[in-house]
Order: structure tokens, then sequence, then C-alpha cells
């Protein structure tokens, strides 16, 4: 890896493109730059200025009339760049999904590489977002991603006829939850 | 600015603001709505009530197959199906969801297995 | 004379959200602001009629995520007048404190962003720092920082226990004394220089461009819908801010003396909180027409609800502060501002964007 390339890793630039977004996920994005947060520490820095950015942050569905402002910025983005999508709205309209002017979420315009979901997402799940996303810049540069599963997961529950006695399974393991089964440890 | 050069000094010597946050992490507020859980999916009866109440509609309850379905990106954490349940199947966890790089459903499923065999570890 | 045109937007680094401005510049002032919007529109207003009621106070939230209190409040007050039912004292007086804890965190957040755009950048560090403390203390009553989903149709969804009240109390001081800590930027030189005498609205161009909230009390314009007496603002004793500056430094100092009358009515509810019941339950048909107003943090926040008896609502339309203050802001700008000063101007009302386009 090179100088150039690494040095993308260490300080990637963010560009926020409000969609249509209600604000809330723009206040947390805002929030993760002030001190309780402070990505700066990171490197991370907000930049207006699609020609100096790595990161794109989308917030909000795309509707009729941005969504040729949010090709033209990530077109306007050098490559290698990458598109994280923001909150359930960035993601797939959210709560917005039958209002008329909403097409979707930001990937039907441009390719989103990794989804936050939450409505706003806490920053903690932004910064996670972003780690996410340089993880797949890093890949992308050394020519080792793999694509992602894209199938549900499934988590099973038992049911019988008779209910287990209780003893039987004080050892044992706890049965997998949804949450101790996150979905980025498969992708 | 000599107010505000006041708290640039003082913040020199006062514990820092920053949450540390991959490093450190903070545990949850009580009560906090995180992400939305079947937790409980052994007694659900597959009534509907959820998948009716959500605002976004990311809830579809399978009632044939006996699966619940969550859009996971569309969820958007009001806890709504969590009150509506009847048989408190959902519970809402304090931590979210991961980001993820692919759009994936999480599915719960009641499956029929055979009382002596602990549940399988999937 | 050369007159040039500059556009604004829409996506632009001073604006958080997109909105364009079109300037027409003369020599570096600004002769004349056309606003073009449109970036942010949904249709929230139609998805009112398809979705469930219910469903609607989630919706209403998501017009704007900074005042998702007043919105939803105004929604469900407006729903309740009618099924004709009342939420209890209790809750209402919850929504009190959801409803200025919401005009605190609003308020702090503009003056940081108001820092950020006179380029003062340690203010707005420092202020969003406080106003972090304020979003842990909603964090802990509603289970959410930004959208708090209080309120329900008849009263609300949480109860608060005494120990939340106390540790709000415990917030509020806080709060207080690190708004002491910077208060002195209100007579810092460069804030002033930066605010005295930009962004003009006399009195009477307030009055006739249908100014509100801090923007109309700047302007000495007594203004303010909480003396109407609704939930718990009737029991509270408060005076309308109003001064008389009619400029961007007024506004801030409305915004700087509102938060200390927030903090006040919440220490206010918190001692004269009523036990109770949270929540009237009621399935009477939905049947009329009603209008509920609510002050929120940018002004007047105006819902017309209309059901015709099925399970739906007929129309709901909404009218936000920002929706009113765009035209008093362009009055402002055209009276031959500084190029520089159109952020600061346009900062100065508390533009939310999401809002007015819903
Ligand atoms: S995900 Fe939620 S908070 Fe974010 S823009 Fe959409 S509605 Fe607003
Ligand atoms: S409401 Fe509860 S019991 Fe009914 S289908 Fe949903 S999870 Fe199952
Ligand atoms: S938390 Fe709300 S949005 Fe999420 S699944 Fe439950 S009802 Fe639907």
């Amino acid at each position: 890896m090179g100088i150039v390339e690494k040095s993308r890793l260490k300080s990637p630039w963010i560009l926020h493109y409000d969609c249509s977004s209600c604000n809330g996920c723009d206040i947390e994005i805002l929030a993760c730059l002030t001190p309780y947060y402070d990505i700066e520490r990171f490197g991370i820095l907000s930049k207006g200025n699609p020609k100096h950015s790595d990161v794109l942050l989308v917030t909000g569905g795309v509707n009729h009339r941005n969504k040729t402002v949010l090709k033209n910025l990530y077109d306007q983005m050098p490559a290698p760049k990458v598109v994280i999508a923001i909150g359930a709205c960035g993601s797939t309209g959210g709560i917005f999904h039958n209002c008329y002017n909403i097409l979707g979420g930001a990937d039907k315009i441009v390719p989103v590489d990794v989804y936050v979901p939450g409505c706003p997402p806490r920053p903690e799940a932004i910064i996670d977002g972003v780690v996410k996303a340089l993880d797949k810049l890093k890949h992308l540069q050394n020519g080792t991603w793999k694509e992602p599963e894209t199938g549900p997961i499934v988590v099973e529950t038992a049911v019988g006829a008779k209910p287990a006695p209780a003893a039987k399974y004080a050892n044992a393991a706890p049965a997998p939850t949804l949450n101790s089964q996150p979905t980025n440890k498969e992708a | 600015m000599p107010g505000m050069l006041k708290i640039i000094f003082g913040n020199l010597f006062k514990k820092r603001a920053t949450r540390l946050y991959p490093f450190e992490k903070r545990a949850p507020f009580e009560n906090a709505r995180g992400s939305m859980d079947f937790a409980h999916m052994e007694n659900c009866i597959f009534c509907n009530l959820c998948a009716k109440n959500c605002p976004p509609k990311a809830i579809t309850v399978d009632r044939a197959n006996k699966r619940n379905a969550l859009d996971p990106l569309r969820c958007i954490q009001c806890g709504v199906c969590a009150e509506a349940c009847p048989k408190k199947v959902i519970e809402m966890r304090g931590q979210y969801n991961e980001p993820c790089y692919a759009k994936r459903t999480h599915v719960a499923a009641q499956v029929v297995k055979c009382a002596q065999t602990p549940p399988e570890q999937k | 004379m050369v007159k040039s045109t500059i556009t604004f937007g829409p996506q632009h680094p001073v604006f958080p959200e997109p909105i364009q401005f079109i300037l027409k510049v003369v020599d570096e002032k600004v002769v004349l602001a056309e606003p073009q919007i449109g970036y942010v529109h949904r249709g929230i207003e139609k998805a009112f009629e398809l979705n469930d009621p219910k469903d609607n106070i989630f919706l209403a939230e998501r017009i704007c995520g900074i005042c998702p209190a007043p919105h939803t409040t105004a929604y469900v007050r407006g729903v309740e007048s009618l099924m004709g039912i009342e939420a209890p004292p209790r809750a209402k007086y919850i929504r009190t404190i959801m409803n200025e804890l919401n005009r605190i965190h609003s308020h702090i957040l503009w003056a940081g962003l108001l820092g950020d755009a006179i380029g003062f950048e340690s203010y707005f560090m420092q202020t969003w720092n406080y106003r972090e403390k304020v979003l842990d203390a909603i964090e802990k009553i509603s289970g959410h920082r930004v959208t708090y989903a209080m309120n329900a149709i008849g009263g609300v969804r949480r109860d608060m226990t005494n120990e939340q009240l106390r540790g709000l109390e415990k917030t509020m001081d806080y709060v207080e004394s690190s708004l002491e800590n910077i208060e002195d930027v209100m007579k810092d030189y460069t804030i002033k220089k930066r605010t005295q005498g930009i962004g003009i609205l006399t009195e009477e161009e307030a009055r006739r461009d249908g100014a509100v909230g801090p923007t109309a009390r700047a302007s000495g314009i007594s203004q303010d819908l909480r003396t109407s007496g609704y939930d718990a603002y009737g029991d509270l004793k408060f005076e309308p801010v109003v001064v008389n500056n009619c400029d961007s430094y007024g506004r801030f100092a409305v915004r700087w003396q509102e938060l200390k009358q927030s903090i006040d009515l919440i220490r206010q509810c918190i001692v004269k909180m009523p036990s109770g019941e949270i929540l009237t339950k009621s399935n009477n048909p939905m049947n009329g027409e009603a209008i509920s107003r609510v002050e929120a943090p940018r002004g007047e926040l105006f819902y017309y609800i209309k059901g015709n008896g099925s399970k739906k609502l007929e129309r709901v339309k909404v009218r936000t502060p920002t929706f009113a203050n765009i035209i008093p802001t362009v009055t402002m700008l055209s009276k031959g501002c500084q190029v520089a000063d159109v952020s600061v101007i346009v900062l100065s009302m508390d533009p939310c964007i999401s809002c007015t386009e819903r």
C-alpha cells in the first residue's frame, strides 16, 4: 500500500448531503464532530466540497428534486469513494416509505456501501459505520473485497409439544438472539 | 474573547468531555429504545398486532410458516410493537443494530423440535 | 453598476440543510434574495391521510428532527380535540417538560451554529458540549436522544419517576451554570460587530410580514403562544421575552433569555408535577375540524386537522414557524446587506428547512 492509500485510510474526509432527511440524522452527524464524540480524533474532517472528500454520508430518502443533486455530488467525488446511508430513511425510506415524493433509500440513485440503521442512529453507530466503510475501502484498495451475503438472517427458536425441563438448559449456552449475531459478522 | 479564554484554560484542567467511543463503550441508559428484537419467540401466537401497529410497516408476520421478519433498516425504534404485543414477545434492547454492508432481513422463526435436544446454535 | 447573480446551495458548507438562495449582488451588496426550496419536500401531509392516526404521531415527529416535541404535541392536541378528550394533568406536565427540554436543546444548537457561521469555532464546540447533557437528560426520560416518541393520543407513553425528576433538576443546575460560563460571549466585541445592526427587521415590517417566534419577539412584538395556557403553561408563571433591538443581536438575546426561562419553567413543572394517570384511552370517532397551535422553539406551529368520522384523517395541514419567517428574512436580506452577512442573517431566524417543506 502506497503512502497515498494509507493516508486516505488514516484521514478520510467526509461530505455530508442531506437528501430529504428530517434533520435528526444531520444533527447527529454534527454531534459526532463536537467534543462528546469528536471524530477528528481519527483524522475525519467534514468538508463541504465533494472534490475533497472520500466518504459521502447521505441522510434521508431521495426525492424527485434532489436525486440529480445527489448523483452530481457522487460523480464529482474522486475514486475510490464510499457511500454511507445514514438512518432508516437513507437506507430504505423508513417512515416516509409511503410519501409520494420519496423514491426510497439512497441506493436507488448511487451505490451504497454501508447502511447505518436507526432513526436517527446514535453518534456511536455513525462512527461504527464510518469505520466499516473505511474497512471496505481498505479491502477495495487491496483487491481483497468479498461481496457480503444478502440472504435473511434466520434465528430459530425451538418450540416443543412438551417444553423441556428447565434444569436441562441451565448450563446450556444461551439461545442465540438477533443481537448476539449481528449482520456484520457474517459479511 | 476574554470570557472564552477562561473556559479554554479551565478545560485544560477539567475531565475530558469526549467519550472515547470505540475504545470505551458507554452502557445504554435504562429503558433506552435501541434495536427491536423478537426475544421470546417461543410465545408468539402470530396475531399480527405488531405488524399492524408498526408505523413504517417494518414487520411481516407469516402465520403459515411461523416466521416473523423484521427489516432492521426500516425500523424506526419507536417501541410500538413491544407495547402492542399481547404475549410480550418483543423487547427493545438498549443498543443499536450494527451498521451493515448489505440489506438483510432479520427472521425469527418457530421450529418444532424434539423437546430433549437443546436449541441448535445457528 | 454590474449586477451579478450568486447562487448559494443547495449543497453549501454554511447550511446544514439544502436550500438555495439566489442573490442579486451589486458590489458585494445584496439587492435581491430569492429562496428556492423543494429539495427536502417529502409529501408528509398526504401521508398523514394514508396512515393510521396513531402512526401519524411518529410521522409528525419526523417532520423536524430538531423539534419533535412541539410537532407531536400540536398533532396530538388536535386529534384529542376532534375526539373530545383531554390528556390527564400529569401527562400535560410531562409534555410541557419535553417541550421545554426541546427548546433548550434547540436554542443551544442554534447558538452553536451561529458561532460556526461567524467563525467562532470554539464557541460552537462549547455550546454543543453543553447541549449533549440536555440530550442525555432527554434520553433518560424518553429512551431516545432525538426522536422522543413520548406523546400518544390522550396522554404520554412513558411516565417519569421521581428519580428522573430529581436527575432532571440536577441537569438543569448544570445547564444553568454552564450557560453562565459562556454568557460573556454576548458582550464580546466581535459578536457584537457581526450581529448588531445586521439583518434589521423593524416592528412594522415584522407585523406586515407575519414574523413569528423569537424573530418577532426581537422586534418588540410580545407574541408568545405559551401565554394562551395550553398544556401546563396555564399553571406556570412566566413572561414572554421581548427585546427591541430589531437585529440579529436582538434575536440572539431573546434566545439566550428564553433558555433561562425554559430552565425556570422546567423547575416549576418539577415542583408542581401532579400525580395520577398519564393516558386517557378513547375510541371516539374523529369528526369535524380542529386547529391546534403550539409555541415551537422557532415560533408558532399551526396544525389544521380534519376528520370525517372514518378511521383515517381527511386532511392535515401544517404551517411551520420557518415558513412564516421566510418573508421577513427576504425583507432583511434585501436591505442591502453584505454577502458575508447573508449566512448570519439567515441563521438568525433559525431556519429549519425540512419542516418548512415537509
Ligand atoms: S432516519 Fe429518522 S431521524 Fe434520520 S432522517 Fe429519517 S426520519 Fe429523520
Ligand atoms: S404481536 Fe407479538 S404475538 Fe402477535 S405476532 Fe407480533 S410478536 Fe407474535
Ligand atoms: S420498533 Fe417501531 S418501527 Fe421498529 S419494528 Fe417495532 S413498531 Fe416497527
